[in-house]
């Protein structure tokens, strides 16, 4: 068992982590406070070559594996999640089945801008009556002459109001459940697409999310993403498990930025003449969220690795996601406390912490289903 | 006994601070009578202030060439390695202002000796001599030796007192470098002053820094005039020179200036560890914040929980009653 | 033209230290950076590549993970990369640190070395012009803003009270002070050229020195023991309203403290 990172991977980690402190870090709390997509942040990124990252060389790309890419998501998390969000959305989801997928054309049109950070892309699931449960997808495709065609609404699209692109589930026939399943890419000026109420968040601002309106919109063939009608879901394995994975890195890299912030508090806030930091109570919730973290730290790397290798990770990366967020909630709320009454404060950062880590309990998938699943996996099917 | 030489630098007719505080300590060594002091000076120096500097020397060389009519650090490390090799003398004392840090590693070179920049304080009369210096920002303190000798030493300045001085001049001796043609390469095209005349952070007495909590730049104005009064600097820290609300020559901190006032204002300041570590030897520090828990007063000898502006005009006002100054 | 860096790799600023025992070693935080002023000096010389074309190389003294700045240099830029890779050059005062870097910059054909003004380790600030005297160039020190044109450079150094400008040929050195430039953040395609590249090593012998010469054996100025800064007393409020505590601080650094 080789536990390290390699020496290549340990540089990369220490050059994310310093761009993230000098060009994301600074610019954290505005983002937050002005809910305002950052765009010329998102420029400056885009021409530093990282949305690219899970692409190939040849198309612009850094061709980096799953557990390189994990340091990358867990840092620009730690960073800002409001932007996080965004880019991680670009860099996957976002654009996955249009470089799986994609013809030439569509390609050029879309993955290359969106890897130069020139066109943002999104990925739409979500709709009011269907969150984890995809098979109660309700907007439909269905097919008229030589075309598709979408009617439907999505809901708690990240980046949907200023995406170029998206990606959209819809399905053939809503009898068939997941077994209906496809993904479509919708292009921004379609007629009939549009972008509709902007959601107001505790938490993750800065990123533009909302409700995507799609309303007789009338798309070619080589708009269907995938070989094969109908294979939506088994497509959407390809990518689950990361997405599962990804989700605890952005848990570990937010866990991580509000460790950071009670360290320091702790360690130069004095009460009763000592640094607070000396006292036991204090010094265990330090032991209790460090351990926490290190278990997650291991169970992301490990499930990315498994990704990596092509071994089964369904499992792993269930639990990940699990293990990871609920750490990262503890620790949030530990950090505020440790705070004490700046803890409550706007004008600090473990509150913007603590409201940002509330999106990783949806993201991914809820605890409740991931349970669910995991439970029926262990058990079997009775 | 052993030879003392202290580098003295000058600027039209004064004398440099670190260099008055180091003819000093030479007086108080030459009075121990186990050390022969001398100053050397370089280049362009006015009488009067070679007369200045005789009263706390008992000799006093002046090294001239015109190669020397302005600063080089080639030119200046030249003469005074030439002449050190002459006077054979046991230690080289100089200010480690922006000069003396520039060329008298240059010397140590010439010399194959040892140098010790920045030192914050000296036993000159252990054997070796230990000096202090700090590293890492001055989170910690260094003690180091020179076993050998002749060994060079730039101190900080605000580090030893200044004494007044004697009343037996020095001899003045001019000497002539001959450094050979093309020696030095370098010239001096131009200076610019900053045209504020106000006393540089680094050597400055009194300071006052204004942070955040001025909450804005012309706020600053508040810190000026209380400075204006006392004869103090304004200095900023690292988050209004970001912000441009002041000059980056003006940022006390670790990538600013490293001071060592007597006194030193915080004003609006919340005690970020790169500020303290810039300011942290200051004799006296007065922290005003609002906020009680501020860490600067963690840093602070004295702190004031309050609005910055209402006590620092108030000090203005009690000072100015104070000092008579209108 | 040839442009070459010295950079030093050392503490992050905000890395833990401790002194251990009475004082005799200090215990660091494993947290690494490349010195705050080289950065300058990197990016300073990727500047002057740009506008005059040329090389640009990066020399690192250091063992272990000091490779991490030649990686640095490379991801943002540079040609080539250097490692100073041996034991016997470490610990090293300023005077046998400034032989073994310019030992390997007189293997170069340089037309101007860049480094910081002082590595914000040590704080000595005289790596710089002494490997100016090793190698019988002139240097400019402390330089916020530097033109080169026709073989010259004009180079503006940030002193006490304002600025002086210098003019000086080249070759020269300069050492860099903030102010100077805005460090590039590096580019994926630099990061991952920067990750496979293959990196050459010098030792003292492919430098031609003796091991007493240099590092710690080499050193002319030994630091004898550490000692934690002078700890200041806890602090002491003055109370009362605006116009009550500001009477009573003027009267105690006027009285009391007689530091006005």
């Amino acid at each position: 068992m080789e536990f390290s990172l390699t020496e290549e991977q340990e540089f990369f980690k220490k050059t994310v982590t310093d761009t993230i402190d000098r060009m994301v870090v600074p610019k954290a709390r505005e983002i937050d406070e002005k809910d305002e997509f950052p765009w010329e942040l998102w420029r400056q990124f885009g021409k530093l070559g990282y949305l690219g990252l899970r692409y190939p060389e040849e198309v612009g790309g850094m061709n980096a594996d799953p557990v390189t890419a994990m340091i990358f998501y867990e840092q620009i998390a730690r960073g800002s999640v409001g932007f996080a969000q965004s880019v991680i959305m670009n860099i996957l989801m976002g654009t996955y089945f249009i470089y799986r997928f994609g013809s030439d054309e569509i390609k050029a049109r879309c993955l290359y801008p969106a890897i130069k950070g020139e066109k943002i892309g999104t990925m739409c699931f979500t709709e009011d009556q269907s969150g984890s449960d995809l098979s109660a997808t309700r907007t439909t495709a269905v097919k008229e002459g030589g075309e598709w065609v979408i009617n439907g609404t999505k809901m708690w699209i990240t980046n949907g109001p200023i995406a170029d692109m998206a990606t959209v589930l819809a399905t053939t026939d809503p009898k068939l459940g997941a077994k209906g399943l496809n993904f479509f890419l919708v292009e921004k000026g379609t007629p009939g697409f549009s972008a509709g109420q902007v959601l107001d968040k505790l938490g993750c601002r800065g990123t533009v999310t909302g409700e995507l309106v799609f309303d007789n919109v009338r798309l070619p063939q080589e708009n269907l993403l995938g070989e094969e009608v109908n294979k939506g879901t088994e497509y959407l394995g390809e990518i689950l498990d990361e997405v599962r994975v990804m989700t605890g890195a952005m848990a570990l890299g937010i866990a991580q930025a509000a460790f950071d912030e009670g360290l320091e508090y702790a360690r130069k806030r004095v009460a009763f003449g000592k640094s607070i930091g000396s006292y036991q109570l204090i010094r265990a919730k330090f032991a209790d969220m460090a351990t926490d973290m290190e278990a997650s730290r291991l169970m992301i790397y490990y499930s990315a690795w498994r990704i990596k290798e092509k071994l089964s990770s369904r499992k792993e990366a269930a639990m990940t996601k699990m293990f990871a967020t609920e750490t990262c909630l503890k620790v949030v709320d530990e950090v505020t406390r440790i705070w004490g009454a700046n803890g409550f404060a706007r004008e600090y950062d473990p509150q913007r912490h603590f409201r940002d880590a509330r999106f990783l309990l949806y993201g991914g998938g809820t605890h409740e289903i991931i349970k669910d699943f995991l439970g029926r996996m262990i058990i079997g099917k009775s | 006994m052993d030879r003392i030489l202290i580098f003295v630098e000058t600027k039209g007719n004064e004398i440099k601070k670190a260099s008055l505080e180091l003819l000093s300590e030479g007086r108080n060594l030459a009075q121990t009578g186990r050390f022969a002091v001398e100053a050397v000076v370089i280049g362009e120096v006015a009488p009067s202030v070679k007369e200045a500097i005789s009263l706390y020397a008992e000799k006093v060389v002046h090294i001239v060439d015109p190669l020397l009519d302005t600063y080089a650090p080639e030119g200046y490390s030249l003469a005074l390695a030439d002449y050190a090799r002459i006077s054979q003398p046991r230690m080289i004392l100089a200010g480690a202002t922006h000069v003396g840090r520039d060329f008298l590693p240059r010397v140590a070179v010439l010399l194959e000796c040892g140098i010790a920049s920045d030192v914050t304080a000296a036993n000159w009369l252990d054997e070796p001599v230990t000096l202090v210096r700090p590293v890492y920002g001055g989170k910690v303190l260094s003690e180091v030796v020179c076993e050998e000798a002749p060994f060079l030493v730039l101190t900080r300045p605000n580090t030893f007192d200044i004494t007044g001085p004697g009343e037996k001049a020095g001899e003045v001796v001019e000497r002539h470098a001959s450094l050979p043609a093309g020696s030095v390469k370098t010239r001096m095209v131009r200076r610019e002053e900053k045209p504020r005349g106000k006393v540089d952070l680094t050597e400055a007495d009194i300071i006052i820094t204004g942070g955040r909590g001025l909450k804005a730049p012309e706020n600053f104005t508040v810190l000026e005039d209380f400075a204006a009064v006392i004869g103090g600097t304004v200095g900023a820290t690292r988050s209004v020179v970001d912000a441009k609300w002041r000059d980056q020559e003006d940022q006390v901190g670790k990538s600013g200036k490293t001071v060592s006032p007597k006194l030193y204002i915080a004003a609006g300041v919340s005690g970020a560890i790169h500020h303290i570590m810039g300011m942290d030897t200051s004799k006296v520090v007065l922290a005003i914040n609002k906020d009680p828990n501020a860490i600067i007063f963690n840093y602070a000898t004295y702190g004031i929980v309050g609005d910055l502006f209402e006590v620092i005009p108030a000090m203005t006002a009690e000072l100015k009653k104070r000092l008579g100054r209108a | 033209m040839n442009i070459v860096v010295l950079a030093k790799h050392v503490p992050d600023a905000e890395a833990l230290i401790e002194i251990k025992g009475t004082g005799e070693k200090l215990e660091i935080e494993q947290k690494f950076a490349v010195s705050l002023f080289d950065e300058f000096a990197l990016e300073e010389a990727l500047k002057i590549r740009e506008r005059l074309g040329g090389r640009v190389k990066v020399i690192t003294l250091g063992t272990g993970k000091a490779i991490e700045v030649l990686r640095t240099g490379i991801a943002m830029g540079a040609d080539e990369a250097l490692l100073l890779d041996h034991e016997a050059f470490l610990g090293g005062d300023g005077y046998a640190t400034a032989l073994s870097l310019s030992r390997a910059i007189a293997k170069e054909a340089c037309d101007i070395v860049l480094c910081g003004k002082q590595a914000v380790d040590d704080d000595r600030g005289e790596v710089g012009p002494m490997v100016a005297q090793f190698l019988g160039l002139p240097h400019v020190g402390s330089v916020v803003k530097v033109d080169i044109a026709e073989g010259r450079a004009m180079a503006e150094s940030l002193v006490e009270d304002g600025r002086v400008i210098f003019e000086v040929p080249l070759p020269a050195i300069l050492t860099t002070q903030k102010g100077l430039n805005e460090p590039r953040v590096p580019l994926v395609t630099g990061v991952m050229k920067a990750m496979k590249a293959q990196i050459p090593r010098a030792t003292p012998e492919d430098l031609g020195l003796d091991p007493n010469q240099i590092g710690l054996a080499g050193s002319k100025v030994r630091i004898r023991r550490y000692l934690p800064p002078k700890k200041r007393s806890q602090v002491q409020f003055i109370a009362g309203d605006a116009p009550g505590a500001a009477a009573e601080a003027v009267r105690i650094l006027i009285d009391v403290e007689r530091v006005i």
